[in-house]
């Protein structure tokens, strides 16, 4: 008895060799897609992972253009990524889509919305248990990053924290909450690609080609 | 049961090959094994042999989503496990246990699910314990962690509300003038303003069951009031959860706090403190808890628990090797 109880354990745990993580949904998806896209009727959940995408040679790509390697247990290659395509009527006219990032006390997720262009609508920070999240939650940091698209995040470097152009001008609200402004910034710079990858490159994320309707 | 849970896993099977994509499937594994002083032995449990909480089981979680050309439609969310049972003298069985097993509808109002899901009452109407070693006032045994039945509920900007009508049966099905009607009003979004704190109210006839044991086949009267409250500040949590009123037709009390401290950025460690008091009846009882969990890899979690149980005089350590993968 004691031995099969001890095989059963063992095959439970010793299948333990990959890797792999949960995704980052929207707490309420009918009002932040109605609050982000106030002319949205209607949006569609699709998860997409760079496992599945791209597998290993995406990944060495994805890791080259963030200029950092991914790591820790948020960023997993087989980590399911949920994109929400917004839709009006039957077109679509724009995507929501968060990452989760290692913040100051714990994982924080970084939503942004994004037009068909690939140009920021709306960045929204869901979760973060700093005391501070209320200043980088506020609206008027937020609309600091509406309008900036990959281009003005490929300038900035999540290693050093060096920014130019745009990204230079985005001021942390709180000196104090330092870590959680640029795990923000990466997470935004990870976002983008991230879509890029996705959505706004030659394969759509979803089974409804059109990724790109302009 | 065997034979249910095998048709309903080759459904889910069917349903991808038939709709494709749109969905996300996890595989679960976990070992679990501690020692008891009141039994003086080792046991393969987290709580009791027959009750659902943590055994050694080999499971998965499917959610999948419905959409049309407009958006999302419905999500079907199932979670099932096969679990040894090792009883108190040492005999084993495999039991396939269904946790979420239910359709959640989209409307132009309230959401509306059916199945097998939380009912809207306390704690435990959000937080997700079912792969925890601590022990919420539902997992104890005071309401149901998933009942049988439906259920609506809306998200606000300032909470949300919810409202379930349920078999009052917990894992099993049975109707036998059995019923539990429960609602729940919340303050505050959780993600979003770092605390929520509910009101809830419950009035039904519910079973006595512990897991897929039927202990008492009559339905005895509920009638309970609650309140619970989240608060997440830096790297500490706190949750309170209390209930009063008439469980199984006795009057009752449970109070419970949950203290924990997230070490590390990613959270890798967490540790626990519980103090939990009930009293049902003339029956009055504590215990004492307390957990480490480390997030090893994202896929796997080991847990080392210790509880108390004052009315047995049981001290009981526990280790549990929890591993969840997408597939």
């Amino acid at each position: 008895m004691k031995a099969v109880i001890l095989v059963f354990f063992l095959v439970t745990t010793g299948y333990s060799l990959g890797w792999g993580a949960v995704g980052c949904d929207l707490n309420d998806p009918d009002r932040d897609v109605a609050r982000l896209f106030p002319e949205s009727t209607g949006y569609k959940t699709v998860y997409v992972s760079v496992a599945r995408k791209g597998g290993e040679s995406l990944l060495l790509r994805i890791q080259k253009r963030l200029g950092d390697k991914f790591h820790g247990i948020y960023e997993t290659i087989d980590v399911p990524y949920t994109i929400y395509e917004i839709f009006r009527g039957k077109k679509k006219i724009g995507y929501i889509h968060g990452v989760n990032q290692k913040g100051q006390f714990g994982g924080i997720q970084v939503f942004l919305a994004i037009d068909p262009e690939g140009s920021i609508k709306a960045f929204y920070i869901q979760k973060m248990t700093s005391q501070y999240a209320g200043k980088l939650r506020d609206v008027k940091f937020g609309r600091q990053f509406m309008g900036l698209t990959l281009r003005d995040f490929d300038l900035y470097d999540v290693v050093t924290g060096k920014a130019s152009g745009n990204v230079a001008a985005i001021k942390n609200p709180v000196a104090e909450a330092e870590p959680d402004f640029r795990a923000a910034l990466r997470a935004t710079k990870k976002n983008l690609i991230l879509m890029d990858e996705f959505v706004y490159s030659s394969h759509p994320a979803s089974s409804n080609p059109g990724g790109m309707q302009k | 049961m065997f034979k249910t849970f095998l048709i309903l896993l080759s459904l889910l099977f069917l349903v991808d090959m038939a709709m494709a994509s749109d969905y996300l499937f996890y595989f679960e594994g976990q070992g679990i094994a501690g020692y008891s002083s009141a039994q003086k032995k080792t046991i393969y449990y987290s709580m009791e042999p027959d009750a659902e909480m943590q055994k050694p089981s080999l499971g998965f979680d499917y959610i999948k989503r419905f959409s049309g050309e407009t958006g999302d439609i419905a999500t079907l969310a199932v979670q099932g496990r096969l679990a040894l049972t090792v009883d108190d003298n040492d005999n084993y069985t495999v039991e396939p246990q269904l946790y979420n097993a239910y359709l959640k509808i989209k409307t132009p109002g309230p959401y509306v699910w059916i199945g097998h899901s939380r009912p809207a009452f306390g704690l435990s109407a959000y937080f997700d314990s079912h792969a925890l070693l601590l022990r919420t006032i539902a997992m104890q045994g005071f309401g149901y962690d998933r009942d049988w039945g439906s259920g609506i509920y809306k998200d606000f900007s300032w909470g949300d509300i919810a409202a379930s009508f349920t078999t009052g049966s917990g894992m099993p099905v049975y109707f036998k003038g059995n019923y539990m009607a429960a609602a729940r009003a919340s303050y505050g979004v959780l993600n979003q303003d770092n605390m929520n704190l509910g009101f809830s109210l419950g009035y039904g006839r519910t079973l006595e069951t512990m897991g897929y044991e039927l202990i008492d086949g009559d339905p005895r009267e509920m009638l309970l009031a609650g309140a619970d409250l989240t608060i997440l500040r830096n790297n500490f949590e706190h949750r309170f959860d209390l209930l009063a009123g008439k469980w199984l037709d006795n009057e009752t009390y449970a109070l419970f706090y949950r203290f924990g401290v997230n070490l590390f950025q990613e959270g890798q460690l967490k540790i626990e403190a519980q103090p939990t008091y009930w009293k049902l009846g003339g029956d009055e009882n504590y215990q004492l808890s307390l957990c480490f969990s480390s997030q090893v890899t994202s896929n796997v979690t080991v847990r080392l628990g210790y509880i108390y149980d004052h009315d047995s005089d049981d001290n009981r350590v526990l280790l549990q090797l929890y591993y969840y993968r997408l597939i």
